[in-house]
């Protein structure tokens, strides 16, 4: 549960990077301070104030109740969710881990018959082994296949759990364990506080001898996993191996090294004393886009809480994968962010719960609309998937029916993408990019009309198409191409999809009765065909039957495709459901905080609100922040600063006003500071002051580089591009 | 162990243990208090002879430690042995005391890392103090200076030999089994080569060469074992130079000998050794080595034949000679080979037959993809982190010119032929020197460069693909090049210097090879070569 509770704090840290830029601007405004509590706060209040804006600010105790119901439907939700990807992140290394396990145990094994040692002698000092081979360390090398060690963190934590749980001791230890900054013994000091639980004043190995002597923890294999290999200091990685092999057979220590790219890594980390002690065996963890197509199919495509998202999103979720971050974490608080947007955005979105609350075999709703209030059926009669195609009179039936529309076809088109999916999982066609194709409205209009054109044509596909349809087209084909049985598999997977779903499950049968009679017709023919000898010949028949079962099913899939693959955003009332506002989550996610610094540091007097400031906002004021003054004197200069310019400008528009004020004791002129009268002095110590606290605090956001000693007086300017 | 010993010195070493709370009768009788008979190596008893044929090729360096360790109860000078890793200096040592029987303690600087741990493992040795969970895992005694080391020493020290020596005269009025001969005991510290590394190393080595002069004990033999030859450690005056003991390498017949030892079928593996052992043997002497090649060349060898208790003979040999061949020359340069899963190859059973394809030629297979997830992103930055490593910097401004480098190239050629000779060598001193390092402006101006012609040719693709990946999902690829670039460095792709992160002044360097950079822009259908300088 680590990462996801992280993802959660990470949220709320995420929301409050949003305003920190205009934190460091503030001094004490109330207003702000009370938004400071806080993302959930924040998420609050931008619940309310969207509430009133639809509703007109028409009654606010109804919103308020209505609020709360959103929140607890929010709440319901993404609680589904986030245990939907949970279960579905331990579900998919499930084999891999009992493979692990296996390997760990029959590890134990092979150390133990290189001599059990006596139990007096698992302390002693001396090593008891004199054979080279039996001081190597087993070590699975798991391979995460991401470069990003984020997402594994809890994988880890995962497979120490799994290995925990089938008697082993497990230690997790991450790459800030072999710091060149603690050294070995900071290795050595955190793997005894895991298994010995005591922090000992000196971290020396043999109380882990000692520890293992006991009776309670004799026995049993210890398994010692590194998170991440590449991380890791490689001197002192070297070192704790070389170690840990000096206690070969003493001590039956197995190593799980966490390797995020190649193979080659621990060459390139390790001494090759250490390689030396090292007998690797490689275990591959699923790639991250498995993984990712696991978490889209069992939270999006199966539907598990009603909670969709519109074609523009999932590509965008798909896009920030594919190029931007790779990490699942990313993806999964994305999700979250779409969640908490749309609930609090669209007002109806509180229906979700009551659709949750249901049995999915039963497409029956606890609430009734009834008990709707009148402006929120309004409101739902206003959408304009329904106003675009008006199925009848608006009423709160049909709002009742659409929805009943809505989640069954909802049904239909996951089970067709799952069937394609089947398809796919042979032939690297992810899940996420069918996804992403079959949510396409605008495909589906021109879909159907192809398809029909290359279903009839004895499924004849002109080139052009291929690149149009993109992975749809491929898995169809893919369909035709596949041998026997593998189509026999593929129905057999077909039929358990669309369980439920007469239309689909009826036509399904008949194509399996047919394999199946195609099936004993072929092996009779070949027990016929070993006796006689038209071999040639009657192969040729059952290739072509074959070959018309195999068209039989593309034809199947591609008008299952066309007839029930309806995207959501096709129907009536999918707004509900369905979160589409794809610029908001992407402002979100791709925050561009250089441009925001910079923008906030410019036009300061938007946050601030101050009354002061606002009557012209393009020359710098001296009632403004000192860091936003020098920013926007700064702008007059090139990419050189000369810092005495600078001084002088700074402090001529800080003077503006007592010069407005005092105009008789002042000189203005700088050359004369140093003559000027007395009151000035402290005065110009605090500028100075001021003026130096504004350099760092932009040298500190990444704007300015300080002097060079080349150039004592002059500063360069950093970051340019508004 | 039962406890069969005389009462007198169990009750010596209760009094002793008595400081710390564990108590020997409170625990239950699978830990049970150490005695002096832990001190001794125990197990069964070694004679001569197995000491000898133990140790194939040590008879000489046998015989010359037992002779310089002397007869019982003799005063005997510091040793100090040293030889190669993995000549069986550690393991002659531990032997021979087996076979004399005579009382011990044993540390290796490895495990104890520090002074501190150092003393305190041979207090505990000599105090006989086990540690447990009643006294939470901690030492018999605090110590950390030398000078405490030298007190808590000769006590413990005082109070073993007494032990000892009562226990000799007791054993020759009964005549009992000796399992303790003498009342000396001998200190030995293995992989002294470690101190050096220690911060206070310069007062430590001269601390443990004098330790002798120190105590003035004639009961305690001190031995050094060490990998470095005495020559390497810091020598000082005023202490009695240690009498060196040089373990030669292996030569090749003992190395027979060593590997011939344990074998189930001596014959079968003698016919593999004369096949390995004279390549490998040229290659490396060290055991450990040699060890973990054959163990996985032998499996090999023994592939084709279903029974492995057979006799070879000479057609069978050749035969398995044939088999064998193509596996040695890539097990010479290699230390570290990772055997991927069976139940993996046959799941995926393409991969599979790739894979057999490329193990039947005997070089491991390259395969063409990049096996591990990274972003678009990440893959561009790599790209040209390795480009900005490679490429000289005066170049960037010709190589990522819309106009192309044409130009420029066909002025080089009018050079002289003495400048060309030159750049020749001035190329060669580059390729030397290796990877270049670069400023971060420098990377993130080429990866703007080479992303601005790449995003133009992806979207081209993306409009043929029917425009799925266009509108508002589009995602620009500059927003976190920074946390893309931190990422690559953790992944020890790209090594960064030591700087202030503030000053900028970073330098970063490249550390990919080429066939990794290739890979990765083949994933993308980068033109690599287009834009990578080669004279």
């Amino acid at each position: 549960m680590g990462s996801i509770e992280a993802e959660d704090l990470q949220l709320c840290q995420n929301d409050e990077n949003d305003l920190q830029p205009f934190f460091v601007l503030h001094k004490a405004s109330n207003q702000r301070i009370e938004r400071k509590s806080g993302g959930k706060a924040r998420r609050r209040i931008d619940l309310s104030s969207s509430v009133h804006d639809n509703l007109d600010k028409s009654d606010t105790g109804e919103a308020d109740e209505l609020e709360k119901l959103r929140n607890e439907a929010f709440d319901c939700v993404w609680s589904k969710i986030k245990s939907v990807i949970k279960d579905a992140l331990r579900d998919i290394n499930l084999d891999v881990f009992n493979e692990i396990d296996r390997w760990v145990h029959e590890s134990f094994d092979a150390i133990t018959s290189r001599g059990k040692p006596e139990f007096a002698k698992v302390t002693c000092s001396y090593p008891i082994v004199s054979d080279a081979t039996s001081k190597q360390l087993f070590s699975g090398l798991v391979l995460t296949r991401n470069m990003e060690v984020v997402d594994d963190l809890l994988t880890f934590a995962d497979l120490g759990q799994h290995l925990k749980s089938h008697g082993c001791h497990v230690a997790n230890l991450s790459s800030s364990d072999f710091s060149p900054k603690n050294g070995i013994s900071g290795s050595i000091r955190s793997l005894l506080r895991k298994f010995l639980m005591v922090t000992l004043d000196v971290a020396d190995i043999s109380a882990l001898a000692s520890w293992y002597a006991e009776p309670g923890n004799h026995g049993n294999p210890v398994v010692v996993i590194i998170e991440d290999l590449e991380r890791c200091c490689g001197t002192v990685l070297s070192d704790f191996i070389l170690m840990l092999s000096e206690w070969a057979v003493k001590l039956p220590i197995l190593l799980i090294l966490g390797v995020a790219t190649t193979i080659d890594a621990p060459r390139n980390v390790l001494s090759s004393n250490a390689l030396q002690c090292v007998l690797p065996r490689k275990f591959k963890l699923r790639s991250p886009s498995e993984r990712l197509d696991s978490i889209i199919e069992a939270v999006l495509v199966r539907d598990c809480s009603g909670f969709n998202v519109g074609q523009k999103v999932a590509t965008f979720l798909r896009n920030c994968f594919l190029r931007q971050d790779g990490t699942l974490s990313s993806i999964v608080r994305a999700l979250k962010m779409s969640v908490i947007h749309h609930f609090s955005m669209e007002p109806l979105s509180f229906i979700l719960k009551g659709l949750l609350d249901e049995d999915d075999r039963q497409v029956q709703f606890s609430w009734k609309h009834e008990t709707l209030p009148e402006a929120m059926l309004s409101r739902a009669l206003d959408l304009p998937s329904y106003t675009k195609n008006k199925l009848g009179e608006p009423n709160g039936e049909i709002l009742e029916q659409g929805l009943l529309q809505l989640r069954r076809s909802q049904k239909l088109w996951s089970s067709v993408l799952l069937c394609l999916y089947e398809v796919g999982k042979h032939h690297k066609i992810s899940l996420l990019d069918l996804y992403c194709e079959a949510l396409d409205s605008e495909l589906w209009d021109t879909r159907a009309s192809d398809l029909h054109s290359v279903l009839d044509d004895k499924l004849k596909v002109p080139e052009d198409i291929m690149h149009m349809g993109g992975s749809i087209f491929q898995a169809i084909r893919k369909v035709r191409d596949s041998s026997p049985v593998a189509l026999c598999q593929l129905l057999d997977s077909w039929e358990a999809l669309s369980e439920g779903l007469t239309e689909i499950q009826e036509k399904v049968k008949e194509l399996q009765c047919l394999s199946k009679i195609d099936d004993s017709k072929n092996v009779n023919r070949e027990l016929t065909n070993i006796s006689r000898r038209h071999t040639s010949r009657n192969y040729t028949h059952t290739e072509r039957d074959a070959q018309a079962l195999n068209v039989r099913a593309a034809t199947l899939i591609g008008s299952m495709v066309r007839d029930y693959m309806q995207p959501m955003e096709c129907i009536p009332f999918h707004e509900i459901l369905c979160f589409k506002n794809v610029d908001k989550l992407q402002s979100n996610i791709t925050g561009d905080p250089r441009r925001r610094i910079q923008a906030d540091l410019l036009e300061s007097y938007k946050f601030l609100k101050c009354s002061c400031c606002r009557v012209n906002c393009n020359t710098p004021l001296p009632s403004m922040h000192d860091t936003s003054i020098m920013y926007a004197l700064a702008q007059e200069h090139g990419d050189l600063i000369n810092l005495h310019d600078w001084y002088q400008s700074f402090k001529a528009t800080i003077c503006l006003s007592t010069k407005s004020k005092q105009r008789l004791k002042q000189s203005p002129s700088p050359k004369k500071r140093k003559s000027a009268v007395e009151p000035q002095a402290i005065n110009g110590a605090s500028l100075q002051a001021r003026f130096c606290r504004a350099v760092m605090e932009l040298q500190i956001t990444g704007l300015l580089r300080m002097p060079s000693k080349r150039r004592p007086d002059y500063v360069q300017r950093v970051a340019f591009g508004l | 162990m039962s406890k069969d010993k005389t009462p007198q010195t169990t009750r010596r070493t209760t009094r002793l243990s008595a400081s710390s709370p564990s108590l020997t009768n409170a625990v239950s009788t699978t830990s049970h208090s150490l005695t002096l008979r832990d001190l001794v190596f125990g197990g069964e008893i070694l004679n001569a002879d197995d000491l000898f044929s133990s140790l194939p090729g040590r008879r000489g360096v046998i015989l010359e430690l037992i002779r310089l360790l002397g007869p019982l109860n003799s005063k005997m000078i510091p040793l100090f042995l040293y030889g190669g890793i993995s000549t069986g200096k550690t393991t002659t040592v531990l032997q021979i005391f087996r076979h004399l029987k005579r009382p011990f303690v044993y540390v290796s600087c490895r495990t104890c890392y520090s002074p501190r741990i150092l003393f305190e493992t041979i207090l505990n040795q000599l105090l006989l103090h086990r540690k447990n969970e009643g006294n939470g895992y901690s030492s018999a005694k605090r110590c950390e200076k030398p000078a405490d080391f030298v007190n808590h020493l000769r006590d413990a020290l005082v109070n073993v030999i007494n032990g000892l020596k009562e226990k000799t005269e007791r054993s020759s009025s009964k005549k009992s089994v000796k399992w303790v001969k003498g009342n000396m005991i001998y200190l030995i510290i293995d992989n002294l080569e470690f101190v050096r590394d220690w911060d206070k190393s310069l007062s430590i080595l001269p601390f443990l060469y004098k330790l002798y002069d120190l105590l003035k004990m004639p009961e305690l033999g001190l031995i050094f074992i060490s990998s470095a030859s005495p020559d390497t450690y810091y020598s000082d005056t005023g202490y009695e130079e240690p009498i060196p003991l040089y373990f030669s390498d292996y030569t090749e017949e003992d190395l027979r000998q060593i590997f011939l030892r344990n074998q189930l079928n001596p014959k079968l593996y003698a016919s593999f050794l004369d096949v390995v052992l004279k390549p490998f043997s040229r290659v490396t002497r060290r055991v450990d080595e040699i060890s973990t090649a054959f163990s996985q060349l032998f499996k090999i060898y023994c592939e084709p034949l279903q029974d492995q208790t057979v006799v070879p003979n000479e057609e069978m040999k050749r035969r398995l000679f044939s088999h064998l061949q193509p596996h040695i020359a890539p097990s010479l340069n290699e230390t570290f080979r990772v055997p991927s899963l069976c139940s993996e190859n046959t799941a995926n059973k393409d991969t599979f037959k790739r894979k057999v394809s490329g193990n039947k030629l005997g070089v491991p297979d390259i395969s063409e993809e990049i096996d591990f997830h990274m972003s678009v992103c990440a893959k561009y930055l790599l790209i040209s982190a390795f480009l900005a490593s490679r490429n000289p910097a005066t170049l960037d401004a010709s190589l990522f010119d819309s106009t192309g480098g044409a130009a420029t190239r066909k002025r080089k050629r009018k050079a002289s032929e003495k400048s060309m000779e030159q750049k020749d060598i001035a190329d060669q001193e580059l390729l030397m020197k290796g990877p270049g390092t670069f400023p971060l402006e420098r990377l993130l101006a080429i990866f703007q460069c080479i992303t601005s012609v790449a995003e133009y040719s992806l979207e081209e693709e993306e409009l043929g693909n029917g425009g799925s990946g266009g509108g508002a999902g589009d995602v620009g690829l500059m927003s976190d090049v920074l946390l893309q670039l931190s990422s690559l460095c953790s992944a020890n792709f790209i090594s960064k210097g030591s700087s202030c992160p503030l000053e900028g002044s970073t330098r970063y360097r490249c550390t990919v090879d080429e066939n990794m950079v290739l890979k990765v822009a083949r994933s993308m259908k980068f033109p690599l070569s287009k834009y990578l300088y080669r004279n």
